[in-house]
């Protein structure tokens, strides 16, 4: 496959939301500027309600915003929504498999949205449940599996279609420490095989710094605290950029040890 | 099985409904024998309770008239049935269709879909006499119009019940609308789509019945205008219970049919 080419641009973003009841605007997004190359793996970290979610459904091109723009490639993910017909994918908090399909149709479903021949639909998906591990479950109802497995065929289902950019809201943290830390390897392996830019949302220090080559912190209103580079730190630095980042979330102001 | 297969249900599990096969547990054969029993003494002692004997024929009457029965009469009713019921399902889907897809139109249609499932079957009967000049099409109208809004308002809401996560995860994969609907949509609502079949299924053998009364020169209603007509109860029990059995076959067939398509429940 030929991976991600393009990379995400982030420009003056703003997201406002007018809830319904009240009349009050809520301000989701305000001002996001972010470059995000092609291939990179970047984990956004950030409270509950700083504005993650929205960012991912604005990604994926499912929400509008209120100002700014992104853009990949010269094409709106959201003006230009067709256009991105299998070169996003998604995995999400939940599995959100179609209990009505077997393991191996639900990872069809995007190669039968995109209009690939069924022969090829079947070689594709075995050859992912294959690598998720879930050969001898193919033909099992997402009620037979476990939330793991489950959520393997969520990633066999996102990669089935080789994109690139895949977007991950909270993929892992609905599941136990080990199964999560098990996925998150196999969801890192997998990007960095395949190429493709992988943008992962949580609100898990750890699991940020575990799986991003970048760390981007959040804080109210998706203001930018803090974007950090891996490569920058060494390993014997890592307790002192998590204690820095804790401290940037909870004064929602950057902290200066992470200037770098 | 994994050892954590077990878990919470997803959004679409419901809890599974009984079989509606007929089965004829031991209950079952014991409560209609002592039925057929008191039937048959009341029988007995009617002349002697001062009620007339056509009143409650014995076994081998209604045995005689069940023999007497017309296959074409059952034919007329149950293709009658049948159409309508086809004719209903897909107008109650498209109009459940266009209501999901635009708000305008399901402010407009809701009032009007709720005036027809208001309207008594009777007062339907009436205006296809004043309206219609041909039998068939008044009965085929007085079912669809009956049935059609129960399928309307069962698919909408099936509809509005799917899962909003399901959505915004297929929509994430951008489906074209036809997509959208076969992939998603039409999958997650057949459970309710089945359960619609079920209860028009049963709501059509009624009306039909009483649509054939008037005009009809075939079917079950028909029939049964002719036997109350005679003073024979004995056609009247034997007519009722080919209905009867009738409506439990094709229950069977949905079940059956259930049972093959929704096996994703287990």
């Amino acid at each position: 496959m030929s991976g991600a080419s393009a990379p995400i641009e982030i420009a003056g973003l703003r997201k406002v939301f007018r809830q319904t009841t009240t009349g009050e605007s809520i301000v989701a997004i305000d001002q996001l500027t972010l470059r995000i190359e092609p291939g990179e793996l970047v984990a956004i970290v950030g409270k509950t309600g700083c504005g993650k979610s929205t960012l991912f459904d604005l990604l994926i091109g499912l929400e509008h915003p209120t100002a700014g723009s992104i853009t990949i490639g010269a094409k709106t993910p959201y003006d230009d929504f067709n256009d991105f017909r299998g070169k996003i994918a998604t995995i999400f908090q939940q599995d959100r498999l179609f209990p009505w399909r077997s393991a191996i149709d639900n990872v069809k479903l995007p190669l039968e949205l995109i209009g690939i021949a069924d022969d090829l639909q079947q070689e594709r998906a075995m050859f992912w449940l294959q690598r998720l591990g879930l050969a001898n479950f193919a033909n099992a109802y997402p009620r037979e599996l476990s939330g793991g497995m489950r959520q393997r065929v969520a990633i066999a289902r996102a990669f089935a279609v080789q994109p690139e950019i895949l977007l991950a809201d909270e993929s892992f943290s609905a599941l136990d420490e080990v199964t999560a830390n098990d996925l998150r390897k196999t969801f890192v392996d997998l990007a960095r095989e395949f190429r493709s830019t992988a943008i992962l949302i949580t609100h898990q220090l750890e699991e940020a710094m575990s799986v991003g080559d970048r760390i981007v912190v959040f804080g109210k209103s998706a203001t930018l605290l803090a974007d950090i580079r891996m490569k920058d730190w060494d390993r014997s630095d890592h307790a002192a950029l998590r204690s820095a980042i804790q401290n940037t979330l909870q004064m929602n102001a950057p902290d200066e040890r992470l200037k770098r | 099985m994994p050892p954590d297969a077990a878990r919470s249900p997803t959004p679409f599990e419901e809890p599974r409904r009984k079989s509606m096969m007929p089965s004829l547990p031991r209950e079952t054969i014991i409560s209609i024998v002592l039925f057929a029993a008191v039937w048959q003494i009341m029988s007995y002692l009617a002349p002697s309770l001062g009620i007339p004997a056509f009143a409650i024929p014995g076994l081998g009457r209604i045995a005689e008239s069940l023999m007497k029965i017309t296959p074409i009469d059952v034919a007329v009713t149950l293709g009658r049935v049948l159409l309508a019921l086809f004719v209903s399902f897909i107008i109650g889907i498209m109009v459940a269709v266009l209501m999901y897809l635009s708000d305008s139109v399901e402010r407009y249609l809701r009032p009007m879909v709720r005036i027809l499932m208001a309207v008594p079957v009777v007062s339907w009967i009436l205006f296809a006499v004043l309206w219609f000049k041909g039998v068939e099409f008044r009965i085929v109208f007085v079912l669809v119009v009956v049935c059609a809004p129960v399928f309307t308002v069962d698919a909408l809401d099936n509809m509005r019940e799917v899962s909003r996560d399901l959505k915004q995860m297929i929509r994430s994969f951008r489906p074209t609308s036809f997509q959208f609907f076969y992939k998603l949509m039409l999958p997650a609502i057949t459970p309710g789509i089945l359960t619609s079949w079920k209860i028009t299924l049963s709501l059509a053998i009624r009306v039909v019945t009483i649509a054939e009364l008037v005009g009809a020169v075939t079917g079950i209603g028909h029939r049964l205008s002719v036997a109350q007509e005679l003073f024979s109860v004995a056609d009247v029990f034997a007519w009722t219970l080919v209905l009867v059995v009738l409506l439990f076959l094709l229950e069977a067939l949905i079940v059956q049919f259930e049972t093959r398509v929704l096996r994703w429940r287990g």
